[in-house]
């Protein structure tokens, strides 16, 4: 359902698009700076316009096909699990942050520049738009208005966003948050389930948890102890498995036997163990393992 | 690559964040859960005002039932609040557990009694 104009539905959807424009707005600046380096400079002038403009053009592209691609059935549910990818992705430090995997070399012509510039583009922007796309809840207004503000951003705005997410890191948690929430928003909405789920209420609960469970995995990682980092794995699998259970209980048609309830909050804990005492032996393995021969270097 | 990579502090947010901001984020998330529970919780199983209102309605609006048709500006401002009251009550049980606490027998501030 489309939220009004102005409703706060619509606003917080745009609160929504602005905030994922701002913590995956990609870096375009530097594609282009990388791209354009060797071009003389006349050309380099030319190549940082058309390069901008299809960029934007791209992206508009991309932002009308989502729509389209968000309304048949099956592609709400790949969008919500590539939007928990992405924000566990965006918590996730990534080492090294100077180089940029898309442009492997600068171009050598003003059309090798150009479509350098807009295959990164849209390689870095499909995560962008998907993500809009599923806040916008099929809305074209929100979809067009999350245009108009990422263009900006794509043009000006690096160092303005740089700037913020430097003093405030906490946005990109929130960021990464929303697109949790964006991600189980287009999963319970998604056509091909939402008969299954009227049907079994409950799961929705355990969707969310396991949804913000591997999506925000980065960040309670990081505050786990290292006796307790089996957690980061063992909660999406339990929950994993309850899903599992409710799935192949409502295919084989078993409601309230006693057997099924034991196998439901039971039956994972063998499973666990076993990991459990699997990570622990290839640990004690590793720690025992003796140490390469050094080599001297002359 | 991703803008924010471009900033030490934001590309290892979990590890830089503020205590104040990973408290309010960690609320926000409370509260998506919690509407994502009245989602999950079908209310004609407690029946018309019964059970339902005496567990669940903690109050018109702020119950868990009506979360589920909370947005996600909503769901900020509650989390905000959560944060608030949690600091809050850190910071006044602090005080209170430092007031209970008794003074070092021979320290300044040692009261004779």
């Amino acid at each position: 359902m489309q939220p009004e104009f102005l409703s706060a539905g619509f606003v917080s959807a745009l609160f929504a698009i602005v905030l994922i424009d701002l913590v995956l707005a990609g870096d375009n600046a530097l594609i282009i700076g990388l791209v354009a380096r060797n071009l003389p400079k006349n050309t380099q002038r030319k190549v940082i316009f058309w390069g901008t403009f299809g960029a934007i053009a791209v992206r508009g592209l991309m932002a009308v096909l989502v729509v389209y691609i968000l309304d048949l059935p099956g592609f709400m549910l790949a969008g919500g699990i590539a939007l928990v990818w992405i924000a566990r992705k965006l918590l996730t430090p990534e080492e090294s942050s100077t180089a940029s995997h898309a442009v492997k070399a600068p171009a050598t012509s003003f059309a090798a520049a150009l479509r350098t510039i807009v295959i990164a583009d849209a390689v870095m922007g499909v995560d962008n738009v998907l993500a809009i796309g599923g806040a916008a809840t099929g809305s074209v207004l929100l979809i067009m208005l999350g245009l108009a503000i990422s263009v900006p951003i794509i043009v000006w705005g690096s160092q303005l966003v740089i700037r913020l997410v430097d003093r405030f890191p906490s946005v990109v948690l929130l960021g990464g948050a929303v697109l949790a929430w964006t991600a189980y928003s287009i999963v319970v909405r998604e056509p091909l389930l939402a008969t299954w789920f009227a049907g079994h209420a409950a799961t929705k609960l355990v969707a969310a948890i396991l949804i913000f469970s591997i999506a925000l995995a980065p960040w309670y990682a990081a505050r786990l102890s290292p006796q307790s980092q089996p957690l980061v794995v063992l909660l999406p699998a339990v929950l994993v498995w309850l899903l599992g259970v409710e799935v192949a209980a409502s295919a084989w048609k078993l409601q309230g036997e006693y057997g099924l309830e034991a196998v439901r909050w039971l039956g994972w804990l063998p499973l666990a163990a076993a990991w459990l005492w699997l990570r622990e032996r290839i640990g004690l393995r590793n720690l025992h393992r003796p140490l390469p021969p050094r080599t001297s270097v002359e | 690559m991703l803008l924010i990579r471009r900033s030490p502090r934001a590309n290892a947010t979990v590890r830089t964040v503020s205590a104040g901001g990973e408290l309010f984020v960690a609320a926000v998330v409370i509260c998506m859960i919690l509407a994502s529970f009245g989602d999950a919780i079908d209310p004609a199983m407690f029946g018309e005002a019964g059970l339902e209102f005496a567990i669940f309605d903690l109050g018109g609006e702020f119950s868990v039932l009506a979360m589920r048709d909370w947005h996600l500006l909503q769901l900020l401002l509650a989390g905000a609040v959560l944060a608030l009251g949690i600091s809050v009550l850190r910071v006044g049980s602090a005080a209170i557990v430092k007031a209970l606490r008794p003074a070092a027998r021979r320290v300044l501030s040692k009261v004779p009694i």
